[in-house]
């Protein structure tokens, strides 16, 4: 098994304007998404837990940017970059947030928890590296069927120490699968550094244990995980197997809801700051005179327009019908 | 105007109350959507809170440094206008998903079984196998047991019931003898088996139905003067005596045939409408109180209801009536007039929705055509089940009732 | 009609199966080239392809992972757990992901999981566990659990036809000491309804799996010993219960003693007796009794595991003292 990666065909170069503005847009949507739905979180209106993905929109996007609509998709709680990119509605997302009945999954599970065999995005368990071997076995599936498509899954540096991680890369490594696993460090497991994760240097250094190739990138850099993503996605089609790309990023909110992550350093969040992945890409759109004040403007009132119309479309949906919470166990 | 609460967000699943820090703004203050307007703290975080509306703060109920369960509202936002941001028709903060009603428990509708009695014990089934055969439990316990311990098993109970032959039954359930001891002076009686499927019948019909009495006079001119020209014929032609009660089957199955829903059941949501006219005449025997039925009672005439009446009488009297006499009935007669009672409220006879109680007949004084005359009067009393009689449809039918007894044919056949 | 073994019957339902259908395929260790552990799959893959049946690496939760992921995306995948022993390993995918995918996602989850399960082969603790009960409490998996060769391989095929996720418990203890007549061609046995091994009047025994033959032995010794009539009802399903055919047995003579070879406390049996309760209390003429393991791991010493595990003869025991109640 060739562990060499070879430059993609479609490089960031080759990434025309509408691209870029696209990237651009899709981690903005990302985190404006995950702004509202804290707020609705905070007023009440979503029950249980509220989680964002500030701090990651580069690699979510970035990643599921390199995907195209035959491959599948795995993503994580601090993805829904990746949803959107892969083609999820606003509204679902905010039905499924508020348990609709006419959500994803009719009120049924919360959070990113949903499928869309159409889009062919499968959601998170919250025993989040439970859904590698799932995602193998997708992979496994689309290989039979001779697809040529990938399957590109997440997981985190807390999530990446739990046997599931073990079993489902070694699977696809010896089996060869058109995987790829993307570790998204952002240095904290709830409130567990790295120091007590693991005593690995580099959380790619795994990659030597299967047998694959693997990367640590900057995480931050939307352009860059783009770029990566799409050679190991091109690997993986041409049948060379699974590749591991650990992105580094950092937290920027608590763990959830309901953590104020005051175990974090403030002066470890002021320094990423500086890194902030949005304000990055937008300096280089900005300075490459693809983005301006008029479309970053039209932009905006885009991104405003689709959350206002996707949380009161929400608001007005009908709950779960509770006579039919018995149904459904079994496919008929 | 729209007005919107905001309430104490659960911020986090373990979470049961929060405590409010400080509110950002004051009662007349104007608000914009999503605005930061208090900020709580609660055993995971301390929180800011947008507001979940634009408008007027109108009323803050909570005060700074109070503590109150998640979901308490802690203050009131009126809209103004259109505002801005203000979204569709959410006055009240959104309810949790409906919590689903739990499915309806299935309700055995067996009665309960009788206790331990005389220290054998009686498992379910034979209980079950005593009760449909109607072996009381006096007979019960006389029946020898070659289960453990002496206990009457399945078999042996069955093997009884093979030996005795078939036996009038009305069901019995075992009588447990009250265990305490009495006061002095007071003297303990235990209920027969009869009584007490007639306690439990009582409760259950009342409790089943919400029971109605309406009250009608009946004149019984025209059915005392037939009878009087018919009884000597009809006496020597049958070999007993007409008496009232075949008019007043009759009438009652002509007032059926008018009004048929009476004849009926109720099972959940679904009247089911009987097709024969099965009339039950409850009748004081010797050891409680019985309902032997005329069955068909919508195919026989006035002699065939007269001899059908009399059959049952007699049986009841000589206690030779068998099961099937007493069951299947869709209607029930009470008469109660022959112990001198006037008006009465009889209860429904489960699972019928009605019920015809007669008073005694008697004479009085009533106003006909402006002048007084002497007549002889009875009132009838139908008792009917609410739920699906209403005062209309149970009045006419019981004027019905009336009216086919006051314009008796004096040639009808007898 | 052709005889065969309890395992061959099962291996006759899979190739069947197979050639039927191109997204059938099977995964777990050793199957392969080596036909598998029991041989189960001898064969297979020489006809069927290294693609199609496929040597996975040690790895249960893998192996059921996979199993899932490949079922969502269109394949009909046939795991094979080496021993039932051996699912704890992989139990947190099977009721996190698989059993409860359909709920969650309206998405059909067609897997079935071979589990080569129970005791009477001196496997000791490890090699020789019931682990039903566990999974018969969680919601979105079907169980099946057939005692003889015709139900073995009806019951595999129906398995495999099955759109929902189905635990397939084989026992091993009857995979060569039992044969039957198998049914050629496409015998089906629906999942959900037992079957009357045995008409009697005056004692049920509601059964599965091996105890289902030492049910049969017992009832034979007591008509003949003491005159006792014994219905035995084998289940072959466990999830969902054959409930009707459950009450009417225990109506037909108002005792029941229930028989597994799982440890009494939480077992299948408990259920089965609360079903029983609830639903015919009038027909009972005696207390629900039952017959099984004792609440200890299944120990390796046959002097040991032949007072754990249930037998003939402790059958027979309680038959009598039923019948004499």
């Amino acid at each position: 098994m060739s562990t060499k990666v070879t430059a993609p065909s479609r490089p960031v170069t080759a990434l025309s304007n509408a691209d870029r503005l696209s990237l651009y847009y899709f981690m903005r949507l990302a985190r404006e998404c995950d702004a509202a739905i804290m707020k609705l979180y905070r007023q009440g209106k979503i029950v249980g837990g509220a989680y964002t993905g500030k701090g990651n929109e580069a690699t979510a996007v970035g990643s599921a940017f390199a995907l195209q609509k035959k491959d599948y998709l795995f993503p994580m709680h601090r993805d829904l970059g990746a949803h959107l990119v892969k083609g999820a509605t606003v509204r679902s997302i905010f039905l499924q947030q508020l348990g609709r009945g006419n959500g994803p999954t009719g009120g049924r599970d919360g959070s990113g928890h949903y499928a869309d065999p159409q889009l062919r995005i499968y959601g998170n368990v919250s025993h989040l590296a439970a859904m590698i071997p799932v995602a193998v076995g997708a992979a496994l599936a689309s290989s039979m069927k001779k697809e040529g498509a990938v399957v590109m899954n997440y997981i985190g540096d807390g999530g990446s120490n739990v046997g599931d991680f073990h079993e489902g890369l070694n699977m696809a490594a010896v089996m060869n699968l058109p995987l790829l696993l993307i570790v998204e460090n952002n240095q904290y497991a709830y409130s567990t550094p790295n120091a007590k994760e693991f005593a690995a240097q580099r959380l790619s250094d795994r990659g030597v244990g299967y047998g694959i190739p693997a990367v640590t990138i900057d995480g931050t850099n939307v352009g860059l995980v783009y770029e990566t993503c799409a050679r190991a996605a091109e690997r993986a089609r041409r049948g060379e197997g699974p590749t591991l790309i650990e992105a580094v990023t950092m937290r920027m909110d608590g763990h959830s809801a309901s953590d104020d992550a005051s175990y974090v350093p403030a002066a470890m969040i002021e320094e990423w700051k500086h890194k902030d992945p949005i304000e990055r890409w937008e300096k280089i759109l900005t300075a490459d005179r693809v983005l301006h004040e008029q479309n970053k403007k039209e932009m905006e009132a885009k991104i405003r327009d689709a959350i206002d119309d996707a949380v009161s479309f929400a608001e007005e949906s009908m709950p779960p019908d509770g006579g039919k919470a018995a149904e459904g166990v079994f496919a008929p | 105007m729209a007005r919107t609460e905001v309430i104490m967000p659960q911020m986090g699943e373990s979470i049961a109350e929060g405590t409010i820090v400080k509110w950002y703004k004051k009662v007349g203050d104007r608000i914009r959507k999503d605005e930061t307007i208090l900020e709580i703290s609660t055993d995971k975080v301390d929180s800011e809170i947008p507001s979940p509306a634009a408008g007027i703060l109108v009323e803050i109920l909570i005060k700074e440094q109070q503590t109150v369960p998640v979901r308490t509202v802690l203050a009131y936002i009126d809209a103004e206008g259109m505002g801005d941001g203000s979204h569709g028709p959410v006055v009240e903060s959104p309810r949790p998903a409906a919590v689903p009603e739990p499915p309806p428990v299935q309700r055995d509708a067996a009665p309960r079984e009788a206790l331990p009695h005389r220290g054998r014990f009686y498992s379910p089934l034979v209980l079950n196998i005593a009760r449909t055969e109607g072996v009381g439990m006096e007979d019960l316990e006389r029946i020898p047991g070659t289960g453990e311990g002496g206990r009457v098993s399945k078999n042996d109970i069955l093997r009884y019931v093979a030996a005795r032959g078939s036996k009038p039954a009305a069901p019995h359930a075992g009588g447990a003898a009250d265990a305490r001891p009495p006061l002095p002076g007071n003297e303990i009686l235990p209920m027969s088996n009869v009584m007490q499927k007639m306690a439990e019948h009582m409760v259950q019909s009342v409790r089943t139905s919400p029971h109605v009495s309406a009250v009608h006079e009946v004149d019984m001119s025209a059915v005392l003067r037939h009878r009087m020209e018919h009884t000597k014929a009809f006496e020597a032609a049958n070999g007993f005596k007409l008496t009232f009660t075949p008019y007043i089957v009759d009438a009652v199955v002509k007032a059926i045939k008018k009004y048929p829903l009476i004849n009926s059941s109720l099972d959940g949501d679904k009247i089911i409408r009987k097709s024969s006219i099965n009339i039950g005449l409850a009748v004081a025997a010797e050891n409680g109180l019985l309902v032997p039925v005329v069955r068909h009672a919508e195919a026989m005439n006035f002699l065939g209801l007269a001899r059908a009446v009399n059959d049952l009488v007699v049986r009841t009297r000589n206690r030779k009536l068998v099961p099937d006499d007493v069951q299947g009935g869709t209607f029930t007669i009470s008469n109660y007039g022959i112990f001198g009672t006037m008006i009465g409220t009889p209860i429904i006879n489960q699972p019928q929705i009605a019920i015809l109680g007669t008073g005694a007949v008697v004479k009085r004084p009533v106003v006909i055509a402006d002048a007084i005359a002497i007549r002889s009067m009875a009132y009838f009393t139908l008792s009917f089940d609410h739920r699906i009689v209403d005062g209309a449809l149970g009045g006419m039918f019981l004027a019905e009732i009336v009216r086919v007894l006051e314009e008796l044919d004096p040639d009808m056949k007898a | 009609m052709p005889v065969s073994t309890y395992i061959d019957a099962i291996a006759r339902g899979m190739w069947e199966e197979m050639e039927r259908d191109p997204s059938v395929f099977l995964l777990g260790e050793d199957i392969g080239a080596y036909g598998g552990a029991f041989k189960a799959t001898k064969g297979f893959q020489e006809h069927f392809g290294a693609d199609r049946v496929i040597d996975t690496p040690l790895s249960e939760a893998a192996i059921i992972g996979a199993a899932t992921g490949a079922a969502l995306a269109g394949m009909r995948p046939v795991a094979e757990m080496q021993f039932a022993d051996f699912v704890t390993c992989g139990f947190n995918q099977l009721v996190t992901n698989t059993a409860k995918i359909h709920y969650r996602w309206h998405i059909p989850v067609p897997m079935v999981v071979r589990l080569p399960t129970g005791g009477y082969i001196h496997g000791g603790p490890y090699h020789s566990a019931s682990t039903e009960a566990w999974f018969f409490h969680v919601p979105g998996l079907k169980i099946v659990a057939p005692s003889t060769p015709a139900d073995a391989k009806g019951l595999m095929k129906a398995a495999v036809r099955d759109d929902n996720p189905v635990l397939f418990f084989e026992f091993k203890y009857l995979y060569r000491r039992i044969r039957g007549e198998v049914p050629d061609g496409d015998h089906l046995v629906p999942i959900g309804r037992g079957v009357i091994r045995r008409e009697g009047d005056d004692v049920t025994v509601i059964t599965y799996g091996s105890t289902t033959h030492f049910a049969m032995e017992a009832a034979d010794i007591v008509a003949q010993e003491d005159g006792i009539g014994t219905r035995i009802v084998d289940l072959r399903s466990l999830a969902p219960l054959d409930t009707e055919m459950i009450l009417e047995a225990v109506r037909a003579t108002g005792k029941v003693l229930i028989v597994h070879e799982a440890a009494l406390t939480g077992g299948v049996g408990g259920e089965v007796a609360a079903l029983i309760a609830e639903h015919a209390f009038t027909d009972l003429d005696a207390p629900i009794r039952r017959v099984c393991a004792l609440d200890t791991p299944v120990p390796f010493a046959p002097a040991l595991e032949e007072v754990v595990l249930p037998d003939t003869g402790r059958i027979v025991q309680a038959i009598r003292g039923l019948y004499r109640f």
